[in-house]
């Protein structure tokens, strides 16, 4: 062993650098957010729960490509279709498994027409498994509820995609 | 399944007519006379074709349906809905086009009260874009019955339909 | 011979070839839409642009003939540039609706877009749009993705033979339509659904429920017909989406027919035996296997106590596979009865031992391609197995000479030569006189034949006759209404011995997809597996007439599938003790069984099919089977250990096939018999009944097929006669009329039909309507209603 090294062993040189660190933050301003009396700022680019979107005509917008479901790396989605009535193609059923799921949004990125999309919204929670899958009338109805703030979110980022 | 066509849609004229034309051709290919027949068959229906006509030609020259009807929508010279008595077809390709048909469009258009492609409420007037016809010495031109008028001015034309009934 | 040089690789090139075809041989890919090896060279979409070596501009490969030294560039600049103009110009009016488009993930359209476009389109004017025509049941147009290859339009022409689909308009305005209103009705229509290389024409029943990425492939084997043809099935979550063809050059080439592609609707029909029902005290019940098949076995035990085992019969569908169709004879014949037949269909067994071990088709299925001259006896080809119609059109569009002896003028999709259309009894005076020409022309005397020369022999036998004497590659056909004749027996006497003295080929369309396989496994009351020697039993008319007290039914629907349905429904009712082995639960079965136990399709169980030329054929399940249902050969085993016979302790279905193909290895097939004059019966007097059964009514699954119930070809039972039938028996030509025979009746339109021979009426079997009319050629009595 070197002498420098012997004499910062000797008077604990590191362990005073480290608590000087603390000294620092102990007394400095302080970042905690005090969760749930207080919220940490969300991008427009959040990952959370999803919701499948209208059209302001009320039309569904989901066209039952099932691109989400081929991208999804957890295969958290599952999909059925059918010719509807009036011709179009839409989805029978169409269901996310939340404990599968990832978030990596892949789904978003892939649909064609902005119908499956993550939300804002991170604070949920199941009681039994069931709980966590997302049938396309719970998914319909989280998108009626955050539009307005799901269509500005994609206004603001509109720019870069 | 097309009903099959009933050939006693066409006259005993038009049918003797249409004999003459396959007769020019070797005996296994009366298909070849499909043209003329469509052309006699529209000249007998007050110069359209109807559906009814087209299977009558199918089922004389025992031909596809939908092969007949391709012939009769690929030439322009076979109309599919009624005419007036009087048709002019129009060219406006490049010749004419740049020595002025576009005046003579609008004039027509003006004058009967018609767009191009419609007929008059009279049912004596028919307006038709077509095709070069060949005449592009003589630009503009148009086509009326088996004539070309050519060198138009809105002055011939208006001389042109005045003389027409 | 010739060596061209592509891409600098030198290559051996068939001479007059195509730069094409010669490039797909050496394993080059060239991108290509309207071209098509089984179609001809239209040319007209310019994606197969190439350049060539001291040629100015770039040609299209499909249209240029190889000549030797030639150098072709498929990925030169020149050809590159080329190609992704095409493909920049095919993309101007084509949709970007890529994601609810069903041929998305499969498309040659998409794949070239990738391989030869361009990442961003130039083109902001407005897009054509193209409204849909409605052309029927089966195939869904979105006729705004067309590119006009015209494949289908080249198929209806080339392979159909029915050109329903054309392309009216002119350079913009050209699409792709079938004339005015009119459904697609060839019965190979769905084709066109394969060869759309785009979206514009896909499957309406596929519609929309799934995407190729999802799919499963699996292989398979059509039941419908004697030809086998190969499928590709596509399952998604072990339910079958789709049916597509399997690419065999040999069998179906690479087409199916509509009953093949679309029968597999008929899997999830709400009619499906979901559980195994037995009748006990007169009600139904569901309940679970170990019940229900003990209650089977002590049924049948039952019976076997009290009058012996002579006392049961085994009637099969000609479309179970080979294994159950073994393992049924195998249950029979151990618990000691012979009386086993598949034959439900034919009416006349007199000659039945001088048939060969299966009715063979005396040839294989693409030779009937290069025939030069063809005699059918008694058969609507197109219908009955529309792909060996599909194959005798091209003979004939190649100049061979296809004759008919028919019981009715049916439609034929090529140039016929000559034409009898004769009674159902008549038939066979005609076809002697044939056979009598041609003992004329090869001076040669056949032995009690004149007794059978009904009619004047005319040029028109003598013409048939020579047409066979002088073919190199011929064949005399037998076809399935020959088979269904009451004298189906002199028929074939007559068949052989024409194609003896003509020395040409003589073939069995076989009636059911399975009916060769049932001979070799031995589903026959005279014949063991492989043509052994067995104790001789009853046929299934000798069955029902005589009334046995037990049934085992496999498959079979017999107030439909039969051709007698009133005798059958009669037997079964009077039968003490009936077990049917069916996928599908209907009311009439609920009369007469005691027990219904639920059976896997073709396509949810493994097994083999033998076709018509001889080929075995095997495949494994592609989806499970619904509810409770499970694969006969399973049940069979079952019923074989319940019943204490010996032997049924197979694990698997190839342990079964590997013992029936054991028996057959020998198996030599020869049509070929001794000439002997058949004696026949009385004609029938009065009106006749000729009857056939209809493409789309051939069996249970394709009864229930949804999609092809809905086309033109599918529909209620009518009575076809002509007007002088018609006047003779003081009938309208419109109406309706009441037919009866013995105690059967029902009443039905009257078509007037100037294809059917004054003296008979047509009315088809096992359609809606018909269900337990008997009589099949036989009299039957015709009043106004």
């Amino acid at each position: 062993m070197s002498a420098p090294n012997i004499l910062k062993s000797l008077f604990l040189k590191e362990l005073f650098a480290g608590l000087g660190v603390t000294g620092r933050y102990f007394f400095g301003k302080k970042f905690t957010v005090q969760y749930p009396d207080e919220r940490a700022p969300l991008s427009p680019r959040f990952r959370g729960r999803h919701a499948q979107r209208r059209y302001p005509n009320g039309e569904e917008r989901c066209i039952a490509c099932k691109l989400c479901e081929v991208v999804c790396p957890a295969l958290a989605i599952t999909i059925e279709s059918e010719q509807r009535d009036d011709g179009s193609r839409r989805t029978t059923r169409y269901d996310i498994d939340l404990s599968k799921c990832i978030f990596c949004g892949f789904c978003e990125e892939a649909c064609p027409v902005d119908a499956i999309v993550e939300t804002r919204e991170y604070e949920y929670h199941g009681e039994v498994r069931s709980d966590l899958l997302m049938t396309k009338e719970q998914l319909l109805a989280a998108g009626d509820r955050l539009e307005t703030q799901i269509e500005a979110d994609r206004e603001a980022q509109a720019q870069y995609r | 399944m097309a009903q099959p066509g009933n050939i006693e849609l066409l006259t005993p004229d038009t049918r003797a007519e249409i004999d003459d034309w396959i007769a020019k051709y070797p005996s296994d290919q009366q298909q070849s006379a499909v043209m003329a027949a469509l052309r006699i068959a529209q000249e007998q229906n007050e110069g359209y074709l109807t559906d009814a006509l087209i299977g009558a030609i199918a089922a004389y020259l025992d031909m596809p349906t939908v092969a007949v009807y391709e012939v009769a929508t690929f030439y322009s010279m076979y109309e599919l809905n009624p005419v007036g008595r009087h048709k002019l077809s129009i060219c406006t390709n490049i010749s004419c086009m740049l020595r002025g048909s576009d005046e003579v469009v609008e004039h027509l258009e003006k004058r009967l009260g018609i767009k191009l492609g419609e007929s008059t409420a009279d049912g004596k007037f028919t307006l038709k874009e077509v095709e070069c016809l060949g005449a592009c010495v003589n630009a503009p031109m148009l086509q009326l019955g088996r004539e070309y008028i050519e060198n138009l001015t809105p002055e011939t034309l208006d001389r042109l339909l005045d003389t027409l009934e | 011979m010739v060596d061209i040089e592509i891409n600098g690789v030198t290559i051996k090139a068939e001479e007059g070839a195509m730069v094409i075809e010669a490039a797909d041989i050496a394993g080059i890919t060239i991108p290509r839409f309207c071209y098509h090896k089984k179609l001809s060279i239209a040319a007209n979409c310019r994606m197969c642009l190439v350049e060539v070596e001291k040629v100015g501009k770039p040609v299209p490969a499909c249209a240029t003939p190889v000549t030797g030294g030639m150098k072709v560039y498929t990925r030169s600049p020149k050809a590159i540039a080329a190609q992704r103009s095409v493909m920049e110009f095919l993309l101007i009016n084509h949709p970007l609706d890529c994601p609810i488009c069903d041929q998305g993930g499969e498309c040659d359209l998409q794949e070239m877009a990738m391989g030869f476009g361009n990442d961003v389109s130039r083109y902001n004017e407005g897009k054509r749009v193209v409204r849909d025509r409605n052309i029927g049941p089966l195939i869904a147009t979105d006729m705004t993705r067309c590119i006009h290859c015209t494949r289908c339009v080249r198929f209806g022409q080339e392979i159909a033979g029915m050109m329903e689909l054309g392309a009216p308009g002119r350079g913009e305005h050209m699409r792709i339509t079938t004339y005015l209103e009119d459904a697609v009705e060839s019965e190979l229509s769905g084709n066109v659904i394969d060869l759309c290389p785009v979206g514009a024409l896909t499957s309406k029943p596929y519609r929309y429920t799934a995407r190729p990425w999802e799919l499963t492939a699996h292989h398979s084997v059509s039941p419908h017909d004697c030809v086998g043809a190969n499928l590709r099935v596509d399952t998604r979550a072990h339910r079958v989406m789709r049916v597509v063809p399997r690419e065999n050059e040999e069998v179906n080439e690479t087409w199916l027919a509509d009953r093949d592609r679309f029968s597999y609707t008929a899997l999830y029909d709400k009619d499906r035996a979901m559980a195994p029902l037995i009748k006990r005290d007169g009600q139904w019940q569901e309940t679970d296997w170990d019940t229900a098949l003990t209650f089977a076995a002590d049924g049948l035990k039952r019976i076997i106590a009290r009058d012996g085992a002579a006392n049961l019969g085994a009637l099969a569908a000609d479309w179970s596979t080979t294994e159950e169709l073994y393992l049924l004879q195998k249950l029979m014949r151990k618990l000691g009865s012979s009386h086993i037949d598949h034959r439900v269909r034919q009416q006349d067994f007199s000659d039945q031992d001088a048939m060969p071990s299966f009715p063979w088709l005396g040839q294989s299925i693409a030779s009937l391609g290069s025939l030069d001259a063809a005699l059918l006896v008694g058969s609507n080809v197109r219908h009955e197995q529309p792909l060996l119609g599909q194959r005798l059109r091209q003979a004939a569009l190649k100049g061979a000479k296809v004759s008919l002896i028919n019981p009715m003028d049916y439609d034929f999709h090529f140039p016929v030569g000559e034409k009898l259309i004769d009674t159902p009894a008549g038939m066979l005076g005609q076809l002697a006189a044939v056979v009598s020409a041609a003992a004329e022309q090869k001076g040669a005397t056949v032995e009690g034949l004149d007794a059978l020369v009904t009619v004047d022999i005319e040029d028109r036998h003598r013409a048939i006759a020579r047409s066979l004497i002088e073919a190199k590659n011929g064949t005399v056909l037998l076809g399935n209404i020959s088979a269904y004749h009451p004298a189906a027996g002199a028929l074939r006497q007559l068949g052989v011995q024409l194609a003896d003295l003509s020395d040409v080929r003589i073939g069995f369309l076989a009636e059911g997809g399975n009916s060769v396989g049932a001979w070799l496994a031995g589903a026959l009351p005279h014949r063991g597996t492989a043509g052994s020697e067995v104790d001789s039993g009853k046929d299934w008319r000798a069955m029902f007439e005589s009334g046995l007290g037990g049934y085992l039914l496999l498959g079979l629907e017999p107030e439909r599938d039969c051709i007698d349905p009133a005798l059958a429904t009669r037997a079964l009712d009077a039968a003490e003790f009936v077990v049917a082995l069916s996928a599908y639960d209907s009311p009439a079965m609920r009369e007469y069984a005691d027990a219904i136990l639920p059976i896997a399709l073709y396509l949810e169980t493994s097994g083999t099919y033998v076709n018509g030329e001889g080929r075995w054929q095997s495949f494994a399940g592609c989806a499970n089977p619904p509810g409770e249902a499970r694969p006969a050969w399973k049940l069979l085993r079952v019923l074989g250990n319940l019943l204490d016979t010996e032997g049924f302790g197979y694990m698997g279905s190839d342990e079964v096939l590997a013992e029936v193909q054991g028996a057959c290895r020998d198996v030599r097939p020869d049509n070929g018999r001794a000439w002997q004059a058949p004696t026949l019966g009385p004609a029938p007097t009065g009106i006749v009944r000729t009857t056939d059964f209809p493409i789309y009514a051939v069996d249970p699954m394709v009864r229930r097929a949804a999609p092809l119930q809905d086309t033109p070809l599918a529909g209620a039972a009518a009575v076809h006669a002509c007007a002088e039938t018609l006047a003779d028996a003081g009938l309208s030509s419109a109406g309706r009329v009441r037919v009866s025979r013995g105690d059967s009746r029902t009443e039905l339109p009257i078509v007037a039909d100037e294809r059917v021979p004054p003296g008979s009426v047509y009315i088809a079997s096992g359609k809606r309507g018909s269900e337990l009319l008997g009589g099949a050629f036989e009299s039957i009595e015709l009043t106004q209603a």
